[in-house]
C-alpha cells in the first residue's frame, strides 16, 4: 500500500479540484439543463473517480459514485432530463464523495459511513420517469457508440466495441425497473449543510502545491544563469582563500539547487500508467478476451511534458498487444496456455534514458511472414532479407503501409499504426524496437530521453560559428581528410555524397547551407556528422566537432557528447524551420540547436538513401529506376559518341593519364589506391570503335567511376560535357546489349549505358 | 482610479535617435536598456535581425532598427544601445544608436501614418524642434516575419 500513497495524494487532490468543478457545473446546469458538453464532463469526472477509487480498493466510495454515475449516463443519454431534484441529489452525492475524501485523507481508509439512503435514491431517481425509460428500451441502439469508455473509441472495429456495452445498458435498466418510490420524498438536504461544515474546516489537501511550468522553467533559466556567475567568479577569485572556501561553497550549493530545479521538471510516469488498466479491461472487453495488466516500475521518473507525448503510442501498443496479440481464449487454452492473456508494462531507468517495455504472453509474430512481407512491398531485396537479422526484419513492422490486409492476416495486424507510433517517438528522440517469439509472445521496447529539457547534442563548428546537433539523430561521425585512405566527399558539384561503406549518403555542407561562407572548391578536410531522420539518412559536413572544455557549465562532456539545456527560440525565428532551440554555453553565448526535421525538408534529402546492394538488380528494374531518375551525367567518348550515365550511379570522377593504362589481355586497367580499377570502353560497346589503348590522341581520359558492387570498375570517355536532366520516356535499342536506350538529355538524343550490362559485357568479352 | 485615469491620457514613450532621426516606441513595455552586449549571429535569419543575446538565461532575438530601417549598418564608432522589449511575454532586444529620453505624450496627438509610410511606423509626433516618429514593435515583428516567409518562397 506504501506505494500507493503518493498516488492517492495525487488523486485526492485530483479528485477535490474536480469536485469543485463539480458542484460549478451541477449548478450551471440547474439554469441550462440542456447543455450535453456540461453532462458529459460530469459524467466523466464522477466515472474517473469510481474507477480510480475502484483501482484501490475503496469500494464504499466506488459504489456511491456508480450510483452516481449510472443516474448521470441516463441523464446523458438523454433517457432522463435534468431537474432541481436531481441537481440536489447530485450534489449530495459530491458532498458524499467529499466526506470519503477526507476520511481517505486522515486515516488512510474510507470510514465507516455508507450513504445507504442516497444509494437508494440515486437509483429511485433512475426509474422515476418509468415511461420514459421504457420508450428507450424499444430503440437502445440509437447511441451505441456514444459509449464512455474512453480508449476503446479508437479500436478499428467499432462493432466489436459497441456489442457488449448494448447489453450492459439493456441489462442495467431492467435492473432498475424494481421502482421504490416511497424513498423518493425523503430528501435529506439537511444533513449535507452540515457535512459541508465539517469538509471546510477539514480540508488540507495542500501538501503539495500545482505550479505553473513557465515558474519552473523561468526558476532552471535563473539557476543557469546563477552557475555561469558562479564559472565567473572562480576564474576571477584565485588568492584569497577565505574567498576561495565561499565561492567553493557557492559552486557546491549552485550545482545542487540546479539539480533541485531540473527535478521540479520531472513527474512519475504512474500518472499514465493508472490510465492503462482501464484501458486493458475495455478493450480486452471488446475483444472478448481475458487480459490481465501487470504493472512495474510506475514510480520512474521522466520530464512531464514527455509523459503527455507517450500517451498515445503507448495506449495504441497496448491495444494492439490486446487486439492482436493475445489469441482468444479457446485457441490459449489449445496452446496450453492459461486463459488469461497477461500484459506487462515495465518502466525503468536505463543509461539516462527511460525504457519502457510492453510485452504479452500472445501469439507473437513470425519472422518469416514479416520477410517475406517486406519483400512482397519491395521493402528489401529477397537476398537481403535472408541476411537480416530477425531484429531488423521486425523494424520493417514500422514502416509505413507496411500492414496491408494480407500482412494482418499472416502476422496478426501488428503494423496497423505502428508508423504512427514510430514517428511519435522518434519525435522526442525515442527509439522503438520489437522482439517476438511465433507462441510465445512479443516485447516492445520503448526508449526515451528523461527530459527534453536536457538533451545530449554535439557542439560543432561551422564557418566560425557554433551549433549542436541533437545526438538522437546522430549515426556516426566520419572524419574527413585530404590524404590517405580516409572518407572523400564525391560525386559532382551540386550532388556531393559519401560512400559509408555500402552506402550512398547525400551530405549538406553546413557552412555553404547556411551561408557562412562561400567557397568554389569543396573543402576536403571536415567531419561528416551522418544524421537519420525518418528515412532520411544525410551527412552534414562541418569544419570539427568541438570537445567540452570547461566542466563547470551545465553542459558537462562525456565522450563529446554535451548535455545542454534547451530554451525556446523566438517566434520570430522558430518559423524558419532550420533551428528547433538554442542553448547557452559556459560561457554565456548563445548556440543554435539544429532542427534537422527541418533541414531535412528545407535541404530536400531524398528518403531511403540507396543501397549499393539495390544496385545489384536487372536491366529491367534498372530502366525503370533510369526512368525516375531524372539527372545524367553527359559524357564525350573517344570517338565523339555522346552518351549518359544515370548520375546516381556515379561514384566519382578521376583523371588518368593514357601512360598510367595497362593493357592486360583484352581489357585495360589502370591502378587506383593499389588496386586495379578495369576500364570500359563505351564504344566498344557502342561498337564504334577499337580498343581503347589504339586511341592516341588524348593525352589523358576521365574514369567514370561506378559503384563498386560491380566490381572495381570504371567508364572511360573523353571528356565531361555536362550534368543534365533526362525528359521523355527512354527509347529501347534491343540491339545493343550494354545499352538501355536512348533519351532526350538536355537537348539531344543521348544514348543511355546500362551499366550493369557494360561491365558484364567487357567481362564476357575478356574472357573470351 | 487615478492612476489608470491618467494613463489614459498621458502616455510615456522612450525616444532614440537612428542616425539623426529621433524615433520612440511606448516604454509601457519597455523592460530594460542595456548596452549592446554579445550577440551570436542567427544563419539564414532577416538581415535586420543580428542574433540571439543571452540575456540572464533568457535567450533573446536582437533586432537591429538601422538594418531594419534601411539605414547603413552601425560602423565601430556608434555604440549601440539594446531596448528591452516586452511583447506578450517574449523578449525581444532593439538596437539604436542613442537613448535620448523618456517622456510623456499625449496620444491623441500622435498623426497617424500615411499609407504610403513604412509599415511599422504607428504615427508621429511634433516635439519642440524636431518630429518624434513612433514605432509599433509588434508591427516590427510582424514585418520581419513576412520578410521571412518572402525570401523563404524565393528561394
Amino acid at each position: 500500500m506504501a506505494d500507493n500513497e503518493e498516488f492517492i495524494a495525487e488523486f485526492l487532490i485530483e479528485a477535490s479540484e474536480n469536485l469543485d468543478q463539480l458542484d460549478q457545473d451541477l449548478i450551471a446546469l440547474e439554469k441550462q439543463p440542456d447543455n450535453p458538453d456540461r453532462l458529459g464532463s460530469i459524467f466523466r469526472t464522477v466515472h474517473t473517480i469510481k474507477g480510480t477509487c475502484g483501482f484501490f480498493g475503496f469500494t464504499k466510495l466506488s459504489t456511491v459514485s456508480h450510483h452516481g454515475e449510472h443516474l448521470l449516463g441516463l441523464l446523458r443519454d438523454g433517457k432522463l432530463r435534468f431537474n432541481k431534484h436531481l441537481a440536489s441529489l447530485l450534489l449530495e452525492l459530491v458532498d458524499a464523495i467529499r466526506v470519503f475524501l477526507s476520511s481517505i485523507e486522515s486515516t488512510g481508509t474510507e470510514g465507516d459511513v455508507a450513504f445507504p439512503e442516497l444509494c437508494q435514491q440515486l437509483d429511485a431517481a433512475c426509474v422515476l420517469t418509468d415511461t420514459a425509460i421504457s420508450d428507450q428500451v424499444k430503440e437502445p441502439t440509437s447511441s451505441p457508440t456514444t459509449d464512455v469508455d474512453q480508449g476503446t473509441h479508437d479500436i478499428e472495429d467499432t462493432s466489436l466495441n459497441a456489442a457488449p456495452t448494448l447489453k450492459t445498458e439493456v441489462a442495467s435498466l431492467a435492473d432498475v425497473t424494481l421502482p421504490e418510490t416511497d424513498s423518493l420524498d425523503r430528501a435529506p438536504l439537511t444533513k449535507t449543510e452540515s457535512i459541508n461544515e465539517n469538509i471546510r474546516s477539514a480540508n488540507s489537501l495542500d501538501a503539495t502545491i500545482r505550479v505553473d511550468v513557465q515558474l519552473l522553467d523561468t526558476i532552471v533559466d535563473l539557476v543557469g544563469e546563477l552557475v555561469l556567475a558562479r564559472n565567473q567568479l572562480r576564474t576571477t577569485v584565485t588568492d584569497e582563500p577565505s574567498l576561495l572556501d565561499a565561492v567553493n561553497r557557492i559552486h557546491t550549493v549552485t550545482g545542487e539547487l540546479q539539480e533541485v530545479a531540473m527535478k521540479t521538471r520531472m513527474a512519475s510516469i504512474e500518472q499514465l500508467f493508472n490510465k492503462f488498466p482501464r484501458i486493458v479491461r475495455d478493450v480486452a472487453t471488446a475483444c472478448g478476451k481475458e487480459v490481465s495488466l501487470h504493472v512495474d516500475g510506475a514510480d520512474t521518473e521522466l520530464d512531464r511534458t514527455l509523459i503527455e507525448k507517450i500517451r498515445d503510442p503507448l495506449t495504441h501498443l497496448i491495444r494492439n498487444a490486446i487486439d492482436h496479440g493475445i489469441e482468444p481464449v479457446h485457441t490459449r487454452r489449445a496452446a496450453d496456455k492459461p486463459s488469461s492473456g497477461q500484459i506487462f508494462l515495465r518502466a525503468f531507468q536505463e543509461s539516462g534514458q527511460v525504457t519502457i517495455e510492453v510485452s504479452d504472453d500472445g501469439a507473437g509474430i513470425s519472422v518469416d511472414a514479416v520477410r517475406k512481407k517486406a519483400v512482397e512491398s519491395g521493402l528489401v531485396t529477397n537476398d537481403a532479407a535472408h541476411d537480416m537479422s530477425d531484429e531488423r526484419i521486425f523494424q520493417f513492422i514500422f514502416e509505413p503501409g507496411f500492414s496491408t490486409a494480407h500482412a494482418v492476416t499472416n502476422i496478426s495486424g501488428r503494423g496497423v499504426g505502428m508508423d504512427v507510433v514510430r514517428t511519435n517517438i522518434e519525435s522526442i528522440g525515442g527509439t522503438i524496437d520489437i522482439s517476438s517469439q511465433r507462441g510465445i509472445g512479443t516485447v516492445v521496447h520503448v526508449r526515451i530521453p528523461l527530459t527534453l529539457a536536457i538533451i545530449p547534442a554535439l557542439i560543432v563548428s561551422s564557418g566560425n560559428e557554433r551549433l549542436a546537433i541533437p545526438q538522437s539523430y546522430i549515426q556516426e561521425l566520419v572524419a574527413l581528410r585530404e590524404h590517405g585512405k580516409s572518407h572523400v566527399i564525391e560525386g559532382l558539384e551540386g550532388s556531393p555524397v559519401l560512400r559509408l561503406r555500402d552506402r550512398l549518403i547525400p551530405v549538406v555542407y553546413l557552412d555553404r547551407w547556411l551561408g557562412l561562407r562561400a567557397w568554389k572548391e569543396r573543402p576536403t578536410t571536415g567531419t561528416v556528422v551522418v544524421v537519420k531522420v525518418d528515412n532520411h539518412e544525410f551527412g552534414l559536413v562541418v569544419d570539427a566537432v568541438t570537445t567540452a572544455e570547461d566542466h563547470t557549465s551545465h553542459a558537462t562532456e562525456t565522450t563529446g557528447l554535451w548535455f545542454i539545456v534547451v530554451k525556446a527560440i523566438s517566434s520570430l525565428l522558430a518559423p524558419m524551420g532550420i533551428y528547433s532551440g538554442a542553448t547557452v554555453m559556459g560561457d554565456g553565448s548563445v548556440v543554435l540547436i539544429l532542427d534537422l526535421r527541418g533541414i531535412t525538408m528545407s535541404a530536400d534529402i531524398p528518403a531511403h538513401t540507396r543501397r549499393g546492394g539495390d544496385l545489384q538488380s536487372t536491366s529491367e528494374e534498372l530502366s525503370e529506376f533510369v526512368k525516375e531518375s531524372a539527372r545524367y551525367l553527359v559524357c564525350e567518348t573517344h570517338y565523339g559518341r555522346r552518351v549518359a550515365v544515370p548520375l546516381n550511379q556515379v561514384q566519382r570522377l578521376e583523371n588518368f593519364l593514357q601512360s598510367e593504362i595497362d593493357p592486360a589481355g583484352d581489357s585495360c586497367f589502370v591502378k587506383r589506391d593499389g588496386e586495379l580499377t578495369q576500364l570500359i570502353d563505351p564504344d566498344r560497346i557502342l561498337h564504334t570503335s577499337e580498343r581503347l589503348e589504339k586511341e592516341p590522341t588524348d593525352s589523358s581520359i576521365v574514369g567514370v567511376i561506378l559503384p563498386h558492387e560491380l566490381g572495381n570498375k570504371a567508364i572511360a570517355v573523353r571528356r565531361i560535357i555536362d550534368v543534365e536532366t533526362g525528359h521523355g520516356s527512354l527509347e529501347k535499342t534491343a540491339t545493343k546489349s550494354g545499352l538501355l536506350g536512348t533519351l532526350l538529355v538536355g537537348d539531344s538524343a543521348t544514348e543511355v549505358l546500362d551499366i550493369i550490362a557494360a561491365s558484364q559485357w567487357s567481362e564476357e568479352s575478356s574472357l573470351s | 482610479m487615478n492612476t489608470s485615469e491618467e494613463r489614459t491620457d498621458q502616455k510615456r514613450c522612450c525616444t532614440f535617435l537612428i542616425e539623426d532621426t529621433c524615433f520612440a516606441i511606448e516604454s509601457d513595455n519597455v523592460t530594460e536598456v542595456l548596452q549592446r552586449g554579445v550577440i551570436n549571429k542567427v544563419p539564414l535569419a532577416a538581415p535586420a535581425i543580428s542574433g540571439l543575446l543571452n540575456l540572464r538565461g533568457r535567450i533573446v532575438p536582437a533586432i537591429d532598427l538601422r538594418i531594419f530601417l534601411e539605414y547603413p549598418p552601425a560602423t565601430h564608432s556608434i555604440k549601440q544601445i539594446s531596448l528591452i522589449v516586452d511583447i506578450s511575454n517574449e523578449w525581444y532586444c532593439f538596437l539604436v544608436d542613442k537613448l535620448l529620453d523618456v517622456k510623456a505624450f499625449d496620444p491623441h496627438q500622435v498623426v497617424p501614418p500615411t499609407n504610403n509610410s513604412s509599415s511599422a511606423l504607428a504615427g508621429v509626433l511634433p516635439d519642440t524642434d524636431h518630429l518624434i516618429h513612433f514605432l509599433s514593435p509588434e508591427k516590427i515583428l510582424k514585418n520581419l516575419l513576412d520578410i521571412r516567409t518572402e525570401s523563404l518562397s524565393v528561394g
